[in-house]
């Protein structure tokens, strides 16, 4: 008898629900033996055989069920364990993964099997995503068009419907591993890049919240996997606040030493509080996660100092890594932060009694016009390398004791208008407190917190 | 037209022919079940009488809950009707025990199919009247060549052992299917079941089993893999005999007829036709119709070539010179695809209104996904960097540089910004109420909001209600001329323009 056969009995008879999905685990060492213990013709009669005498199997639509899944999961190890090693051909795999989810799904439906058996659905859902995803890769690599994970994310979501069907008592309800495939389908779509799938999701699931016990009640992982998703859309949707609250919640409830998962939620977290609180993140924080630190540290910096060209320069150096990782967009946006600091050292850098008024001229000084008249359209940009030219720029920023802003060669030209422009924009979304008298070419700004938030 | 079946039954004479013979029998099958015929099968319902205190099997009831368990509003009274039904006719052959309620589909399931079954049987009666032919001539609709007969009565063949249940049941068992091991146990449950509630019916157990096997295979054929109707092969391209360089557009209803398709050669002179009459009459209703039905004779070819690329990004552009944002973004879609399946055409120039298109239509998710899609060459390309540009400068509120980038747009690019301009006018006047005080100069906001004139200025903001905020000043030495708006006042009439005018983007057939 395979070693399988006895962990299966085994399984089945002290209810272990883990055990018995870690059957279906490409990670079982025993997938090997079973898949040599017998060929195609004798497979049936020998499950038949092996799994007889159980109670728990007692009931024949649950035998056939099991004897129907167990059959259709050797196909599986037989092509992968005994077909000639790395020319595996997943598509097979793929239409023998997809024939056990059928089976499994027909064990729910029909053989009554019950939900401590959840870890069975869970373990053969996760392994048709692998393998349609390894069938994908292995045809890209032929050169040819493959749509098995949209494939799968179909056959995925019928094992969602299983669970949230159920209408049997909640405390033995498929309704508990509802998060769980949700959490699955979640990561399929994004694999798909079609975020509209998840938001769908979404949409549809709080129907069926209402004869569900509320998320706490459910295993930690789902939770967090769940609301970091949840936070994840909503961020794309560019809905930072519910993005902080999922995300944080997802961050406080994530177990400690799960550094990767850590990794993954501040990602998103770092560019929404930053977004939403203008707050960056520590060095104590970002020298734990020390991807997240080459991530983010330049860009911090240069918020840090103001110096906007050094932002726009470390935008464009992250840009890859930025927009593979969807936070491009977002944190282009923390630009503004960059430029109050900028404007702000400029108004700490007047003289006490004049700090209410300022000629709109400083401020385009500091933005790295010399004043060499308005010649042209020209870029946004800064330079600070300590030629204060006539009005003495660079120096404001070094009596603050930065150091960043210095030695960029080139000086960019930016016309009053623009910088007015910029200045409105920083009034607008309440950065600065004051406002701009055109006619007087100065910035009026309010005595009391012209910065509100920064102690200025 | 002759009336619809459901109605012709019995109000007139003149449908004694053959063709009309079937109709009769399939009533009840259509979507729309006639008032009296439902009524006739509800007193027909004898079981229910017999056994005052009617008794329902739990699988039953589970069945009940299934059903209604997403069933939209609209269609509930239909399903409700044939839910009856079912039970009905499971009452009076007396196998409400014995059936396997929760192998049974759906009525939604048998009410899709029927619908699929009675338009196929419209067409064949339309066909078999002869009349088809006459009619699809006019609406440029044909019957498709390919609808092969024994394929349809195939499907009437289904429809009548669901429709005939009631009479002809002992038909089929004269061949039981052979049970195997597996099908024997499961018959064991109806069985013990019958135990407990022995007053169910005089059929002997043998029938009854027979019966709920029969159920069990005709549910097999409902299931939803099933369900979706045969389409009549369509996946031979078709090729056009169609000479005629013009066709006005007409969306088919049913597989189009080759005679009025036209071939690639005709296509292609087709287009420069068209090119020469838009640069001549530049008629647009007409030149967009004719490439309406210029793309219809391409897809129903299944014509995919670097001409097909042409064709759009002519009819995009067209479409963007006319502001017609709907029809351009349609050509988009196909453009897209059919770059990335290798064709070639100007893949730049359509990114770059593909940005701004995005812009447009505030599509951060899509957009996102370009911009990890462009290549360090693309970003060099004149109109992409343009579009870059424009995106970073509104993300940034720069409203001084967007308009400027407005006023330079290279290609058609000027025609699409045209559509988010107005919007991002009234973006921009949030911003400058709130920043400057307490006035500002009308030639002020001319330059910066990208006017033609101080006049179109002025037009723009008593379009948005503001007049009353213009007044003229004579400057301290008496200077005149100067006119002012004030900002403070102004504020929130543009939040609520602005509020009105970001809330309502286009988003038709979006990419």
């Amino acid at each position: 008898m395979t070693t399988l056969y006895k962990t299966f009995r085994r399984a089945l008879t002290t209810k272990d629900g883990a055990l018995l999905g870690s059957i279906f685990s490409p990670e079982n060492p025993d997938r090997r033996a079973f898949a040599f213990s017998t060929n195609h013709e004798r497979i049936r009669v020998d499950v038949e055989f092996e799994i007889s005498g159980l109670t728990h199997l007692r009931d024949e639509n649950t035998r056939s069920a099991w004897i129907e899944t167990l059959v259709s999961y050797w196909k599986i190890a037989y092509i992968l364990e005994r077909d000639d090693g790395a020319d595996v051909s997943w598509v097979k795999a793929y239409e023998g993964q997809k024939d056990l989810l059928l089976a499994m799904v027909r064990g729910y439906t029909k053989g009554n099997w019950p939900h401590w058996t959840l870890p069975v659905m869970y373990q053969i859902c996760l392994s048709l995503r692998t393998v349609a995803i390894l069938s994908d890769d292995q045809a890209r690599r032929l050169g040819k068009t493959s749509e098995h994970l949209e494939d799968a994310a179909r056959y995925i979501n019928k094992a969602f419907t299983l669970c949230i069907s159920d209408r049997a008592p909640i405390e033995e309800s498929r309704k508990w591993g509802t998060y769980y495939i949700v959490n699955l389908m979640f990561k399929t779509y994004f694999k798909l890049n079609s975020v509209g799938l998840a938001k769908n999701i979404l949409r549809v699931l709080p129907a069926s919240l209402a004869d569900m016990p509320p998320l706490e009640a459910f295993p930690k992982s789902h939770i967090v996997t769940f609301k970091y998703y949840c936070g994840v859309v909503s961020f794309l949707e560019e809905d930072y606040g519910n993005a902080e609250t999922h995300l944080t919640y997802a961050l406080n409830l994530c177990k400690a030493d799960s550094i990767r998962n850590k990794e993954l939620i501040l990602t998103y977290l770092i560019p929404t509080t930053m977004l939403t609180k203008h707050k960056l993140p520590t060095p104590e924080l970002l020298s734990r996660f020390p991807r997240l630190a080459t991530l983010f540290n330049p860009i911090c910096k240069t918020i840090k100092s103001g110096n906007l060209q050094a932002f726009d320069a470390a935008l464009r150096h992250g840009e890859e890594e930025f927009v593979k990782r969807r936070i491009y967009l977002t944190l282009e946006r923390t630009k503004d932060i960059a430029m109050r600091n900028l404007f702000r050292k400029v108004v700490l850098y007047q003289n006490e009694e004049n700090r209410t008024k300022i000629p709109v001229r400083q401020f385009q000084i500091a933005m790295g016009c010399a004043g060499r008249g308005a010649g042209g359209v020209v870029g946004v940009g800064y330079a600070e390398n300590g030629d204060g030219g006539e009005n003495g720029g660079g120096g404001m920023v070094e009596a603050d004791g930065d150091t960043v802003m210095r030695s960029i060669p080139e000086r960019m030209e930016v016309e009053i208008e623009e910088v007015e422009c910029l200045l409105a924009n920083m009034i607008y979304k309440g950065l600065m407190k004051g406002y701009i008298s055109r006619e007087r070419q100065t910035l009026v700004l309010s005595g009391k917190e012209p910065f509100p938030g920064t102690v200025v | 037209m002759s009336a619809p079946p459901w109605r012709s039954g019995g109000t007139n004479g003149n449908n004694r022919n053959g063709a009309f013979h079937s109709v009769n029998a399939r009533k009840t099958l259509s979507s729309r079940p006639i008032q009296h015929e439902g009524t006739q099968t509800l007193t027909q319902t004898p079981a229910p009488e017999q056994t005052p205190k009617t008794q329902f099997p739990d699988k039953l009831k589970d069945y009940v809950a299934r059903t209604f368990e997403d069933c939209p509003p609209e269609e509930k009274a239909a399903v409700e009707l044939e839910l009856k039904r079912i039970i009905t006719d499971a009452f009076n052959e007396k196998v409400v025990w014995s059936l396997e309620w929760d192998k049974m589909p759906l009525p939604q399931t048998i009410l899709a199919r029927k619908k699929v079954t009675a338009k196929e049987e419209q067409t064949a009666k339309a066909l078999a009247m002869g009349q088809m032919n006459r009619v699809s001539d006019e609406t440029g609709a044909s019957p498709s060549p390919f609808i092969r007969k024994p394929n349809y009565s195939n499907v009437m063949d289904v429809d009548y052992h669901g429709k005939k249940r009631k009479s002809s049941g002992s038909s089929e068992e004269l061949t039981p299917p052979a049970p195997d091991r597996f099908e024997e146990r499961f018959d064991k449950r109806p069985r013990q079941g019958d135990k407990f509630f022995p007053a169910s019916g005089k059929l002997s157990q043998r029938e009854k089993d027979k019966r709920a096997k029969r159920f069990e295979d005709e549910g097999r054929e409902y299931l939803p893999d099933s369900a979706t109707p045969e389409v009549p092969d369509n996946k031979r391209p078709l090729i056009g005999r169609c000479m005629d360089l013009e066709k006005r557009y007409f969306r088919l209803t049913s597989a189009p007829n080759p005679d009025n398709v036209r071939p690639l050669h005709v296509l292609e002179k087709t287009l420069e036709m068209l090119k020469r009459k838009w640069r001549s009459e530049a008629n647009y209703s007409y030149i967009c119709d004719q490439f309406k039905s210029l793309r219809q004779d391409l897809t129903v070819q299944h014509i995919k070539n670097d001409f097909v690329v042409t064709v759009y990004e002519i009819h995009a552009r067209i479409a963007l010179e006319k502001g017609d944002l709907g029809e351009y973004n349609q050509c988009q879609t196909q453009l897209h695809s059919l770059y990335r399946e290798g064709f070639k055409g100007h893949e730049e120039e359509f990114k770059a209104y593909r940005i701004l298109y995005l812009i447009h239509t505030c599509n951060r998710a899509d957009m996102n996904e370009l911009l990890a899609n462009l290549t360090p060459a693309d970003k060099e390309v004149k109109a992409i960097k343009h579009a870059l540009e424009v995106r970073s400068v509104l993300a940034a509120g720069n409203f001084h540089r967007f308009f400027r980038l407005y006023l330079e747009a290279p290609a058609m690019g000027g025609y699409l910004m045209d559509s988010f301009v107005a919007r991002e006018r009234k973006a921009a006047m949030c911003i400058i109420c709130k920043g400057y005080r307490p006035d500002i100069d009308i030639r002020f906001l001319t330059e910066e909001l990208g006017f033609e004139s101080d006049t179109d200025c002025v037009n723009f903001l008593c379009d948005n209600e503001a007049a009353d905020l213009i007044e003229q000043k004579s400057g301290d030495k008496g200077v005149p001329n100067s006119i002012r708006f004030q900002t403070a006042k102004a504020l929130p009439i543009f939040e609520r323009a602005k509020k009105a005018a970001f809330s309502k983007v286009d988003i038709k057939g979006q990419l």
